[in-house]
């Protein structure tokens, strides 16, 4: 098992470290995603071999990598092996300052989506066979590089504390008063798909608005704030308040269905879907148009 | 998911506390640099924090117990080892149960009790038990009112699912991912009520002097950087230690005994410990790949109807539990397909198969989306084909002694709750039974905490002894990091995950746990060759933290099984197969000077209303479901 780490391949990294991932050639060569056809045959094609990845490389803060660049790494292919399992791998066996966040490794936590042969995926749920070679893993575009494949999230947590993700009812009922609010099966599905975020920031690395209009509330923020405002348990002034928040100049009008965010998505929402059902939401509630 | 902005930013604004949960102003002030002891280096720089209440654990448990001390207008500071949102919690799939009788209006909470008790084998603390079950049907009304999505029936009502060895459905769920929406849920209302915390904090140890504690050490696991917490009231709410088992259902670095071991040091008592459950449906890493070895399978796929097959295609359950058949016991469905595969009769991969595709393919992805999605990425269509599955070490019954009523270990000023603690579940836990006790005694410590606070907690004073005892657990760590050896913590920790595994597994006697004890023994030796592999911001030192503590924990747990000389629920020593009447007690230990000391406590009696309902016998009739 050696390392087989080539020289850096400079020339194919971007210039811009905080727009890296984006402007990579990667992005336009592959947009189909670069799927492997037959998972089967090719799963059992890798056994035994070695599987090529090419990692974004940056950091600021030591010299020789504030140049962006590419590493390859070659890792012993295993039945199941995911693209986090390969990072992990090249880590762990050959170069332990790669640096990339991931921690449940069963697609909940939300914090290893990467820029994967040029589409925003989960690193844990991305099957390493289903890709073709070599795979290259870049950080999520549009956002600024800390480090290797470590995005700042900020941005995107600030954007999501916007539209007031929790539920507005302000005291808990004391406990002798508690009763259980009926729900329709109905509006419980409607809101179903809406609480299967987890924050990993793959749709607002996909959108080209977000990218073009840094207060542009995103998919993400757009959908959780769908989930409370779609949610009958909710009163009406409530609801109301929420839609005053989303069709700010920044919010819903922005987006112009491109689905990208909807295409991305580790927990497949429907986040297109949602932004448009709130612009009728906010007609139908008579507020304004930008 | 639900996370912060970022780490500080998202604390309150509260400007006449002078405690300084944001690290990245207030620290500053109180950060001091120590002269350097002769021969140490210098190189302490730590923060020190205080605030009127620790909670060491940022799941379910912890986020309860700082909501109810929120309301109550405490500002308690939340701490976790990984991102905000990010605990353990979110892997409880199945279910959450309460006695709501949304399908089945003759369940009440004292059938509910009735059930614990007899999955617990009646070693489960009276009151753990009444306190949780009672209280559930409010806690549900509760997380519902914060917004959880619980699925719900034509009426409008929470729906409730089967679960193994319950008399009614009494499981609520979201989905397959009831854990997951019910973090979300706690956090969205501790977020609401502006519950500071602090991410990626691995607590070492508890600053006691046995009778009292009165602050927590530990480090910053992003920068390394020294930790003191000063208070006078810590909560300990971090989890069990399955994941000391070589095949395990937690991730690799959760579960690992940490809470029960600083709890110990500290001068409580531990209870229960032999006491682990396997979970029967485990995923098979040798079908799967090693990643996925031991991950659950929620048991939610057998309370929809999965059937278990072993390689001839027997349904074996019939041979086992014609009447409970896959929903009896879950340490009765993980023997029998110990069983089977021991005798052969197992998959090529060491398994036994469990199928749900003769539901109806939409039904499948509507109640478990989330195993039809993991299994998916793995190229397998669970409506259309078997899974493969073998038991896993899943859950802790045993953990630290507490009064359930506070959440008071006997240690002053020390509470837990949540897996950290034994009592709920005695021999065997009831599956939604977690997630329930996580916030229904959330809920009674948080309150009893807010209760006994007094001004003088709100910003207690650092003495130079609290300072020295916290500087001498830094040149500790240190020291650790610098370990130089041969050995790495990654290694010793597999070997005693596969020590426990073959030593104090699903079957267990008196010969096997001697070995374990010998062996643990001389890996315990082996720790004198440690090599740390990076600083204190690398994975390599956090496990060589682990690994005092999962040690610790292993032998308490060895020596635990093998002084129960009896089989009881998850504990099985085929030399003494039989359940004893004389064994009706709790093993409860300490740590003296001279080593783990045990006694034995008699289990109190149930209440003449649950008395009641385990008189009349309720059971599940698995037939009903087909």
């Amino acid at each position: 098992m050696s390392t087989q780490q080539a020289e850096p391949e400079s020339q194919e990294a971007p210039e811009d470290p905080a727009m890296k991932g984006a402007e990579s050639p990667a992005a336009d060569e592959q947009t189909g995603g670069g799927m492997v056809d037959d998972h089967a045959e090719k799963r059992a094609e890798l056994e035994g071999e070695t599987v090529h990845i090419k990692v974004f490389r940056y950091d600021p803060e030591v010299e020789g990598k504030q140049e962006p660049r590419f590493d390859d790494f070659h890792v012993p292919f295993e039945k199941g092996m995911t693209v986090l399992d390969a990072v992990m791998y090249a880590r762990d066996e050959y170069d332990s300052s790669l640096t990339f966040r991931h921690s449940c490794r069963q697609a909940v936590c939300g914090s290893d989506a990467f820029f994967v042969n040029g589409k925003q995926r989960l690193g844990c749920k991305t099957q390493i066979s289903d890709l073709e070679q070599p795979v290259r893993i870049e950080p999520l575009p549009h956002q600024e590089v800390v480090k290797d494949l470590v995005v700042d999230m900020d941005h995107f947590y600030d954007q999501m504390h916007t539209v007031e993700p929790y539920f507005q009812d302000e005291d808990t009922p004391a406990t002798e008063d508690l009763e259980e609010q009926r729900q329709t099966p109905e509006n419980r599905e409607k809101i179903k798909m809406s609480s299967r975020c987890i924050w990993c920031g793959a749709c607002m690395s996909s959108c080209n608005i977000a990218a073009g209009d840094n207060e542009y509330l995103g998919p993400a923020a757009i959908n959780k704030a769908y989930k409370f405002a779609m949610d009958d348990r909710e009163d009406e002034q409530i609801k109301e308040h929420r839609l005053r928040i989303l069709e700010q100049e920044h919010g819903v009008w922005r987006c112009q269905t491109q689905f990208s965010c909807t295409e991305v998505c580790p927990k497949d929402i429907p986040l297109t879907e949602h932004i448009q059902e709130l612009k009728r939401e906010a007609v139908k509630k008579n507020l304004k148009f930008w | 998911m639900t996370k912060a902005p970022s780490n500080g930013t998202d604390t309150t604004g509260d400007e006449r506390r002078s405690t300084s949960h944001d690290p990245s102003t207030a620290g500053i002030e109180n950060r001091i640099e120590t002269e350097g002891d002769p021969g140490s280096g210098g190189d302490l720089e730590y923060e020190v924090v205080t605030t009127p209440v620790l909670v060491i654990g940022a799941g379910a448990a912890g986020a309860r117990v700082a909501i109810e001390l929120a309301e109550s207008g405490v500002e308690p500071l939340v701490i976790g080892k990984r991102d905000h949102g990010d605990a353990h919690t979110t892997w409880a799939a199945g279910g959450v149960n309460a006695a709501l009788g949304s399908l089945d209006p003759e369940d009440d909470w004292t059938i509910h009790a009735a059930d614990t008790f007899n999955e617990g084998h009646h070693l489960n603390d009276p009151d753990a038990v009444e306190l949780t079950t009672r209280e559930m049907p409010d806690r549900i009304r509760e997380l519902e009112a914060w917004g959880m999505p619980f699925d719900r029936t034509a009426d409008g009502d929470v729906n409730q699912r089967y679960f193994g060895a319950q008399s009614y459905r009494r499981t609520c769920f979201v989905g397959d991912r009831t854990g997951e929406a019910m973090l979300e849920t706690l956090i969205e209302r501790a977020q609401a009520l502006d519950v500071p915390y602090r991410e990626n904090v691995m607590i070492t140890r508890l600053l006691s002097d046995g009778e009292r504690v009165d602050g927590a050490v530990g480090f910053d696991m992003e920068t390394g950087e020294g930790l003191l917490f000063r208070t006078n009231h810590v909560v300990l709410a971090a989890g069990g230690f399955s994941a000391l088992y070589h095949r395990h259902s937690s991730r690799d670095d959760e579960n690992n005994g940490d809470g029960q071991a600083l709890a110990l040091e500290a001068g409580a008592r531990l209870m229960d410990l032999e006491f682990v459950q396997f979970h029967p449906t485990g995923m098979v890493g040798d079908r799967y790949g090693e990643e996925w070895d031991g991950r659950l399978v929620t048991e939610a796929v057998r309370g929809e109807g999965g059937r278990l097959y072993n390689a001839a295609g027997e349904r074996f359950m019939e041979r086992y539990s014609p009447d409970q058949m896959e929903l009896d016991a879950r340490d009765v469905v993980a023997r029998a397909i110990a069983r089977e595969v021991r005798e052969g009769r197992g998959t090529e991969d060491g398994g036994v198969s469990l199928d749900i595709s003769h539901r109806d393919d939409q039904y499948v992805r509507d109640r478990l989306p989330s195993m039809v999605e993991r299994f998916e990425s793995l190229g397998v269509d669970i409506t259309a084909e078997p899974m493969v599955v073998g038991p896993t070490a899943h859950y802790t019954m045993g953990g630290v002694d507490i009064d359930f009523r506070t959440g008071e270990t006997g240690v002053g000023g020390l509470y837990a709750v949540g897996e950290t603690v034994a009592g709920v579940h005695g021999a065997n836990r009831l599956g939604g039974n977690s997630l329930a006790e996580t916030v229904a005694i959330g809920k009674l410590v948080g309150d009893h905490v807010a209760t006994v606070l007094t001004d003088a907690d709100e910003d207690p004073a650092v003495t130079d002894s609290q300072r020295a005892l916290a500087e001498r657990e830094f040149e500790a760590l240190r020291d650790l990091a610098a370990s130089d050896g041969t050995v790495t913590p990654t290694e010793l920790l597999e070997d005693l995950g596969d020590l426990l595994w073959d030593h104090a597994g699903i079957l267990r006697d008196d010969a096997g746990l001697r070995e374990g004890l010998a062996k643990l023994d001389a890996l315990r030796e082996r720790t004198a060759d440690l090599r740390v592999e990076g600083d204190r911001t690398s994975k390599s030192f956090e496990y060589a933290v682990d690994l005092s503590a999962s040690l610790t924990v292993a032998e308490a747990m060895l020596r635990a099984a093998r002084e129960r000389t009896e089989s009881r629920g998850a504990h099985y020593r085929t030399d003494y197969p039989e359940t004893a009447d004389d064994w009706r007690v709790n093993l409860v230990l300490t740590a003296e000077p001279a080593g783990l000391s045990f006694g034995r406590r008699g289990v109190g009696d149930p209440s003449p209303a649950v008395r009641a309902a385990l008189e009349a016998d309720h059971q599940l009739d698995y037939h009903h479901l087909e």
